[in-house]
């Protein structure tokens, strides 16, 4: 067998090392644990790569093999240690300050938002994805997790409070808050600049 | 004569109304202000743009 490295895919499976660690982190919320998994994960990958038929995407491919050693880190972890702390968290949610940052004393937008030009568009654009993960990563801690697992992964609300041990309106309040912040770092990392030449 | 809600308001309900379905009373309320209010009913469209492209990122190459 080659040396990882010397294979043509290294480049292209290493692209998607922000993605799953992104998942990864939604999943695990311990920044080492989480680049833990995404290592061993890539190395799986490219020890198997050549069992990759490309019959899916190569990110999917990829996130099954993750989905595997994040599984395999909980149960570890769960039977050594961490017990996630629940505390920072509904605070995060609670604190409503970050809403005065968007919308003044009288509620309405301080950034008023724009129409989006041909929006269908971008999503054909490897540019608009890069810059949709950026904006994805700004995101702070709860909200970037509970976005990932809600939107990205499709997992219901339900399932999401249960494992963030965090109430349904905490929930909502977290998914209002990523919504706003992720509309509004596409509109002025993309849209705008789109809108504005148009 | 349904009750009203400002931009912050209605931007919240756009939002919850991702997650359940929202009750007569916030309903008449949002659709009153977005009636009004073409800055939300820009959020409300890119709402759904944000779901849509959220979907698609697992497979994205």
């Amino acid at each position: 067998m080659s040396t990882p490295v010397t294979d043509p895919r290294f480049a292209e499976i290493e692209s998607h090392r922000p993605y799953l660690l992104r998942y990864a982190l939604s999943q695990l919320r311990d920044g080492q644990l989480a680049e833990e998994a995404v290592q061993e994960a890539l190395l799986a990958a490219l020890e198997s790569i050549g069992s990759f038929g490309g019959k899916s995407s190569l990110r999917t491919w990829l996130t099954s093999i993750l989905r595997f050693k994040v599984i395999d880190l909980q149960r570890r972890a769960s039977t050594e240690r961490l017990h996630f702390d629940a505390g920072d968290f509904a605070a995060e949610s609670e604190d409503e300050a970050w809403l005065d940052e968007l919308f003044d004393e009288t509620g309405h937008w301080r950034i008023p938002p724009q129409a989006w030009s041909d929006p269908e568009a971008a999503l054909e654009q490897r540019r608009f994805w890069e810059i949709f993960e950026r904006c994805l990563d700004r995101l702070p801690g709860a909200a970037g997790r509970v976005f990932f697992k809600r939107e990205i992964l499709g997992e219901g609300t339900e399932a999401i409070c249960k494992d963030e041990r965090i109430t349904a309106s905490n929930c909502w309040v977290i998914l209002h808050r990523a919504r706003l912040g992720l509309r509004a770092c596409l509109e002025k990392n993309w849209f705008g600049g789109t809108a504005n030449a148009g | 004569m349904p009750g009203k809600v400002n931009c912050r308001e209605a931007s919240r309900l756009l939002s919850v109304a991702c997650e359940r379905e929202l009750d007569t009373g916030e309903s008449d309320a949002l659709q009153y202000h977005l009636g009004r209010c073409l800055m939300c009913r820009n959020f409300e469209s890119q709402l759904r743009f944000l779901r849509k492209a959220a979907k698609r990122l697992p497979s994205q190459d």
